[in-house]
């Protein structure tokens, strides 16, 4: 089949994206096969053990329970040595050659004689041996077969899962598990299937069911060999996904990955208490069987009958279901749903009869089961995504080979305590009774669960989070990291200033000296001492300006009894009666530079009315510089009269960074002047612009309510600065807090504008990607406001700029924390996607035709 | 502080010497001197700081009444040699715009004539 309308084929089941049909047909192939192979053991393996002493029963689960701990060491030995492709292959072997030898030993149980060709006498001495052996020793042959059946059902599993991580990223796999899931479940139906059947076929004896699945372990070898076949890369030790050599992969090495983490343990505790929970469950199906079916055959086929029955609701349940629940209801709730649905079950046993006990059993078990295969295990896996790929690697195989077996082991232990307790053994008429008791045991392990899947999920978006670095800081924050923008400005204007005058400079200097800015590396850099010396050396014959410099000026200024006295004579009377007079008169000045020294020595004056008045004026001045100064100093004296002055500079590209700064200076209770003139219908659109900038300076709950007051208005023009300006405060001051009601809809609106650009792209493809990115960053700059700002921040950076894999976190991420129809609106914009499938997702998520 | 008043023509000349401060109790302040002088009718006033050192918000303070006072009456107040310290001083607080100050007190005393 051509790339192509494989593709579109596979799309059918899962999130197939560019050129991974082929490898993601293999994989999903290669867990077809497992789990065909393993359905067609499964029920032989069941029936062979209902029907035996239900005292037995819980030794092939200890037995997998106290042993598996030794097969997982062998395992990781293997691993460490092997290369995967062998590894995989190799174990695969193993487990068909086990095969025959257990069809052997059944065959001689079941028929007493043994199928081999012809024999001399020392194999004749042989066979009476192990004859004598084998039937001395029942059921321990069934035991042994339901230990090594486990081995390979666990092995087998955590094999493929880890295949799917050497193969593909964790995004890559959250969209392709539908997929694979889908193969193992089909492949469980006709597992299911074939153990049905052939019992009931005449010519084909039980134990010959067995011989079916060799085949189909070979066929697994074959689809191992070319899924790895492409896949070089991965069989080196330095692959990402491949554990090296030196990574010994035992015991303790993986149960120290899980205790390490809080949120390994709760999920593996969240999973054995589901695991004992499906234990007990199991017991009680099994006492059920037991009490409805004698014969071997009819046990075999009706078991398989349950699973067949079983991997056909799974399947259309988890087509139709699985995907639309995750995407709908997210982990959250797809982690709850079975224990919450096992629970009501558990309880309606206390209100079944006899009759239906069967019925009972076969609903609960099928519930478990269906719940495992589908539901809970796409569940499981994406719980393991946030977890780094070396540590997921040993907590799988902690949780999978020690956790599980031990909790079944657990399950087990439990059964044989009620057993022996409750005279189980002299209850055999008794079944449902048996099977409340269960049940009760049951309850309390579903509870556990339902508690847990709780703190895992509280856990969960922690664990990504700390998979998502911040790739690079903001600018505000970089600029803001390496440079004090004030003290630039001034140091600058400072610089500036000596060309104009030496009253300016010492004035702007004192400035510096004053609010102790002036640092000895900041000294050498204006050059006060190069000055001096060149002061010196011309004898103040250098006029810069209309003045000299004053050598001593470096000592001068830092003497703070010299700062002092300065300031004193600023609030001397006499010199605020001189200035009464006079500074009006320089205000009005035709020299630019005295009303440049007026605008800036206003700042250190008394706020008497002939200094407001002069500043008034200096406000007014047609000179951007004497208008600057004049900020300045308006900001110091802080008049309500001064505001409208104020604004209007804001409307000059010259004034305005000065004129925010100005303003935000008259800090908390002026918010309500700046909403006046924010909604005032004759406010220029450049003043109205510039304004949401002063009230995120002011930073105060109040001016967060304006701004975001003022975003629902949706005036033309006025949502980039009002949503810098909300993104500014969400930054500088995380205390204040905005409301859900109020943000959303606007949040909502954005995604849609953002949308449209997509939907309707105008210009051409650079322009149109163009407005996405600029949309795209409002988005995010408002979803700070809803959520926390690092980690919004952290996504937007990884999902723009970062890895593939760190891609994944972060949509992941995403996922988890925000709401249904914002995801399914945003996500196709953010994801990578081709544009005729992100358009078509667009317009789903949409509702359009 | 020392003040030393002389009369060259019409004006009164002020040679300090010493430091201006408010911790300087002395029997009559840089003011009240000038005060004297405007009383007697003197209405042009040169202040010569060639020997002062040190220079506080105070004797700025006497400086800056001086003025007023000299003001009120029509008068003229002018200032030479005037370190570069108490320059600096004039120079940030703006006040160099406002008085008349002299590198050399001759062409300070010739100012009062051609002003």
């Amino acid at each position: 089949m051509a790339d192509g309308r494989l593709e579109r084929f596979l799309r059918r089941f899962g999130d197939i994206r560019g050129r991974e049909a082929r490898t993601a047909l293999a994989v999903t192939t290669y867990f077809f096969l497992i789990t065909f192979a393993f359905y067609i053991i499964k029920p032989v393996k069941e029936s062979l053990l209902i029907g035996n002493n239900p005292a037995w029963w819980p030794y092939a689960d200890l037995a997998t329970a106290l042993l598996i701990g030794f097969v997982v060491a062998l395992n990781a030995r293997l691993l460490d040595r092997l290369p995967r492709r062998t590894y995989l292959t190799a174990s695969l072997l193993f487990f068909t050659a086990c095969l025959f030898v257990f069809w052997q030993v059944f065959s001689y149980y079941t028929q007493r004689q043994f199928q081999t060709p012809v024999v001399d006498s020392s194999g004749t001495l042989f066979l009476i041996w192990a004859q004598s052996v084998v039937v001395r020793s029942w059921p321990i042959p069934v035991i042994a077969f339901c230990f090594w059946s486990d081995v390979f059902i666990a092995m087998s599993i955590t094999q493929f899962w880890i295949s799917v991580n050497d193969i593909f990223d964790p995004h890559q796999a959250k969209r392709l598990v539908g997929l694979f899931v889908t193969g193992g479940l089909l492949g469980g139906i006709a597992g299911s299937a074939v153990a049905m059947v052939l019992p009931q076929l005449r010519f084909i004896k039980l134990d010959d069911v067995l011989l079916v699945v060799p085949v189909i372990l070979v066929l697994a070898m074959i689809m191992v060999n070319l899924i790895y076949a492409g896949r070089q890369r991965v069989d080196a030790a330095a692959g990402e996904g491949r554990i090296g050599p030196s990574a010994r992969v035992g015991y303790l090495e993986s149960s120290r990955a899980v205790r390490r983490s809080r949120y390994l343990l709760l999920l593996a505790g969240m999973l054995a208490a589901a695991m004992v929970a499906g234990s007990l469950i199991n017991y009680q199906f099994k006492a059920a069987v037991r009490s409805a079916f004698e014969d071997p055959a009819m046990r075999t086929s009706f078991v398989a009958f349950f699973f067949l029955a079983l991997w056909v609701v799974s399947t259309i349940i988890h087509l139709a279901t699985t995907g639309r629940f995750l995407k709908s209801y997210g982990i959250r709730w797809a982690i709850s749903l079975a224990p919450l649905i096992l629970l009501g079950g558990m309880a309606a046993v206390f209100l079944v009869p006899a009759s239906v006990v069967l019925v009972w059993a076969v609903a609960v078990r099928g519930a478990d089961k269906g719940f495992d295969g589908t539901l809970s295990q796409s569940v499981r896996e994406l719980l393991y995504i946030p977890v780094p790929a070396d540590v997921k690697y040993k907590a799988k195989i902690f949780i999978d080979m020690f956790v599980n077996k031990f909790a079944t082991g657990l399950g087990a232990g439990l059964y044989l305590v009620l057993y022996h307790v409750r005279h189980f053994a002299y209850r055999d008429s008794q079944p449902l009774a048996i099977i409340r008791e269960l049940g009760l045991a049951a309850m309390i392990f579903l509870v556990l669960w339902l508690v847990l899947t709780r703190l895992v999920y509280r856990e969960y978006p922690a664990v990504l989070k700390s998979d998502i670095r911040r790739l690079h800081k903001e600018g505000r924050e970089a600029v803001a990291d390496h440079v004090d923008v004030d003290l630039t400005l001034k140091v600058f204007n400072t610089i500036q200033s000596r060309e104009r005058s030496a009253t300016l400079y010492y004035m702007n200097v004192f400035d510096l000296v004053r609010s102790k800015d002036l640092t000895p590396e900041l000294r050498e850099l204006l050059g006060i001492k190069r000055d001096e010396i060149k002061a010196r050396a011309v004898d103040a014959l250098v006029d810069v300006g209309g003045g000299t410099f004053f050598p001593g000026l470096e000592e001068a200024l830092t003497d703070a009894a010299f700062q002092k006295e300065i300031d004193l004579v600023f609030l001397l009377p006499s010199y605020q009666r001189i200035m009464d007079g006079r500074l009006g008169v320089i205000a009005a000045s035709s020299s630019e530079l005295d009303r440049i020294e007026a605008a800036h020595s206003i700042a250190r004056m008394a706020a008497r009315p002939a200094t407001l008045e002069a500043l008034a004026r200096l406000l007014q001045d047609p000179s951007p510089e004497v208008a600057l100064y004049a900020l300045s100093s308006a900001a110091v004296h802080r008049r309500p009269e001064h505001i409208p002055l104020i604004m209007r500079l804001l409307a000059n590209p010259a004034t305005l960074s000065e004129a925010q700064a100005a303003l935000a200076a008259y800090g908390p209770g002026s918010e309500g002047l700046l909403a006046g003139a924010l909604r005032a219908d004759g406010t220029p659109l450049e003043i109205r612009r510039a304004l949401p900038e002063v009230l995120a300076r002011i930073g105060t709950q109040k001016a967060a309510d304006i701004l975001v007051a003022e975003l629902a208005v949706r005036r033309d023009g006025m949502e980039p600065s009002l949503i810098d300006a909300l993104y500014h405060i969400r930054t500088d001051r995380p205390q204040v807090r905005f409301r859900d009601k109020d943000l959303r809809p606007e949040l909502r609106r954005l995604i849609r504008s953002a949308c449209d650009v997509v939907l309707e792209p105008a210009g051409a493809p650079e322009e149109s990607r163009a407005a996405l990115e600029i949309r795209l960053r409002r988005v995010f700059d408002l979803l700070t406001l809803l959520y926390p700002r690092e980690d919004i921040v952290n996504d937007y950076q990884n999902i723009r700029q970062g890895t593939a894999k760190s891609v994944d976190y972060a949509l992941e991420h995403l996922d988890n924390l925000l709401e249904r129809e914002d995801k399914e609106r945003l996500f196709p914009l953010i994801e990578d996607l081709p544009p005729e499938e992100r358009l078509s997702r667009l317009k789903k998520a949409l509702r359009l035709k | 502080m020392v003040i030393k008043t002389r009369e060259q023509g019409n004006i009164a000349v002020f040679d300090i010497e010493g430091e201006i401060r408010r911790t300087d109790t002395v029997e009559e302040t840089l003011h009240s001197l000038v005060e004297g002088q405007l009383n007697r009718g003197r209405r042009n006033i040169l202040l010569n700081l060639a020997g002062v050192g040190f220079i506080d918000s105070f004797g700025v303070g006497q400086i800056l009444a001086s003025y007023i006072s000299t003001q009120d009456l029509g008068g003229r107040l002018k200032l030479c040699r005037v370190s570069q310290k108490l320059l600096l001083i004039f120079q940030i607080t703006m006040l160099d715009k406002v008085l008349e100050i002299h590198d050399d007190c001759s062409k300070a005393l010739a100012s009062f004539g051609t002003a």
